[in-house]
């Protein structure tokens, strides 16, 4: 069971700028299942990825109680759970190749060396970058580095997958295919997925359910889950509507 | 009108001919080019001033013969490789610890500029005046005229580091260690490249200089010395010989290096 509880989460920022602190994050309470596909949805600046910095040791220093899959989130050393992390750029290292790159991950998750080639090539594979393998990321587009990245997260087998922004850097008609990707294989898996969006209409094709932020500070302003039959499809009329509404809840005007 | 030439489309390469890559090839063409220049300048002007390839080449011989070669170009590659490991480590000390604290890069950049400012000779003339004529001073002064290039390569490095990189390492439990040897060292290599490579080009020309000024022995006190006995021959056969020395560390060391660490980067691979 790798479900995420998070009570009361407050994060304050404190900078040259904002001596007396900036308030980011204002008692958030979130509660995400075993298996489920939840969204994180708000304008920029609310705070959003500091959730998932919370909960992926980034971020150490906050108020709250943080636990995952029943293990409080230190706050002074690493997560006692793996997390898989798929960023807004792909954050791969340049000088590896692809396969070195996901080996990097397996290394340090400590997962024996026995199994890196199997896990590697089945990833790479699900992902369509079989003949890829031995590459530079500077010789991969923006499309297939990021395709890399997803396949670098789910390949430690991790407990909980994060996900911030992962398509916003891609074109649209990629960043579609990517979402079916990553609607396919988390079928196949079904681990606990919490993705950061800003926009809605891919928040309401991913999502279980969709939270969503106020502006700074941050806090849940709307918990809306999303009934949608899977495998599910762009062509739905249903996904439109519903993502106009949900529209509605994030500029906070009223729906009529 | 035919629009597409013939070099568009090499014929390809003949049964079992050795093809040399064309970048050797330009390379070679160009040094005996450069040799027939030298020749052709030496007929034109006088053998006296300038000397052509064979009697500077026999010159060179008869150093070599003589046992002076040897002698001299030891202890001018130990003053420079001793002053060498001095500057890098100061360098890198320093330009770490200003890439890292804001404080230590405010008090420090202008320290650093100062001192890549200031021509080597001052370094020099103030060493020998403290410390007397002697390797001391000679070390002291090389490495003191070499550091400050090497620190503002290695302080632009570390604050080239990409703390996203570390990040996502840190994400996917890799311990600090591992960190710093995988994500971060990487990064900071092409710096240390570029670091030694430019304190190595200004080493050179300091610990000749060095050698002229206060020491009685050496390739740049023999320069002197050829100059003294007007040897027109032997300035050029000194030269050559240091030319030589500096293609070898150059093609044998450092460009291999290179391309070992760097064969990821597009711009190498070509």
């Amino acid at each position: 069971m790798a479900d995420i509880s998070v009570q009361g989460l407050t994060k304050v920022y404190r900078s040259r700028a904002h001596p007396d602190g900036l308030l980011a994050l204002d008692g958030v309470d979130l509660s995400v299942v075993d298996q489920e596909f939840v969204c994180l949805l708000g304008p920029s600046g609310c705070g959003k990825s500091t959730v998932l910095n919370v909960l992926s040791g980034l971020e150490q220093r906050y108020a709250g109680e943080v636990k995952v899959a029943g293990k409080v989130v230190s706050h002074n050393s690493g997560h006692p759970f793996r997390v898989g992390y798929v960023f807004q750029e792909p954050r791969l290292l340049p000088w590896l190749t692809v396969r070195r790159n996901i080996e990097f991950v397996l290394e340090s998750e400590d997962i024996a060396r026995s199994e890196w080639r199997e896990r590697t090539d089945a990833w790479l594979h699900r992902v369509g970058l079989r003949d890829f393998a031995e590459a530079h990321p500077h010789e991969l587009s923006g499309g297939m580095q990021q395709r890399t990245a997803i396949a670098r997260a789910f390949a430690v087998d991790p407990e909980i997958l994060l996900m911030d922004e992962p398509f916003s850097g891609l074109d649209e008609l990629t960043a579609r295919t990517m979402r079916e990707l990553l609607l396919e294989i988390w079928l196949e898996t079904r681990k606990t997925v919490i993705f950061v969006t800003h926009n809605c209409f891919e928040a309401c094709f991913l999502a279980d359910r969709i939270v969503v932020f106020s502006p700074r500070p941050g806090k849940i302003r709307k918990d809306i889950a999303i009934e949608l039959a899977r495998p599910r499809n762009y062509e739905d009329s249903r996904l439109f509507e519903l993502s106009v509404s949900v529209t509605h809840y994030v500029t906070g005007k009223s729906v009529s | 009108m035919a629009i597409v030439t013939e070099r568009e489309f090499p014929i390809p390469a003949s049964g079992n001919r050795l093809r040399i890559p064309e970048s050797l090839s330009i390379r070679a063409a160009s040094l005996v080019v450069l040799v027939i220049v030298w020749q052709l300048a030496s007929i034109a002007v006088s053998a006296k001033y300038v000397p052509g390839p064979l009697p500077t080449f026999a010159a060179l011989w008869d150093n070599a013969q003589s046992g002076a070669l040897m002698k001299h170009f030891t202890v001018t590659m130990a003053r420079m490789l001793l002053s060498f490991a001095i500057a890098m480590l100061v360098g890198m000390a320093i330009g770490t610890v200003m890439g890292l604290y804001r404080r230590a890069e405010q008090s420090l950049d202008l320290v650093v500029m100062v001192g890549l400012t200031i021509p080597g000779l001052c370094y020099i003339i103030v060493s020998f005046m403290w410390l007397g004529l002697n390797d001391r001073a000679a070390v002291l002064a090389i490495a003191w005229t070499t550091f400050p290039a090497i620190a503002i390569n290695i302080w632009q490095g570390v604050k080239a580091i990409d703390q996203r990189l570390i990040d996502m390492a840190r994400v996917f439990g890799a311990s600090n260690w591992r960190r710093t040897a995988r994500v971060v060292v990487p990064q900071v290599l092409p710096y240390l490249m570029a670091a030694s490579r430019f304190g190595l080009g200004i080493i050179w020309k300091v610990t000749v200089l060095v050698e002229l000024l206060g020491r009685s022995d050496g390739i740049g006190y023999m320069l002197n010395y050829s100059f003294q006995m007007f040897n027109m021959a032997d300035v050029f056969a000194w030269t050559l010989f240091f030319t030589l020395v500096m293609l070898v560390i150059e093609l044998a060391i450092l460009k291999p290096i290179e391309r070992r660490l760097f064969l990821w980067r597009p711009e190498i691979r070509a």
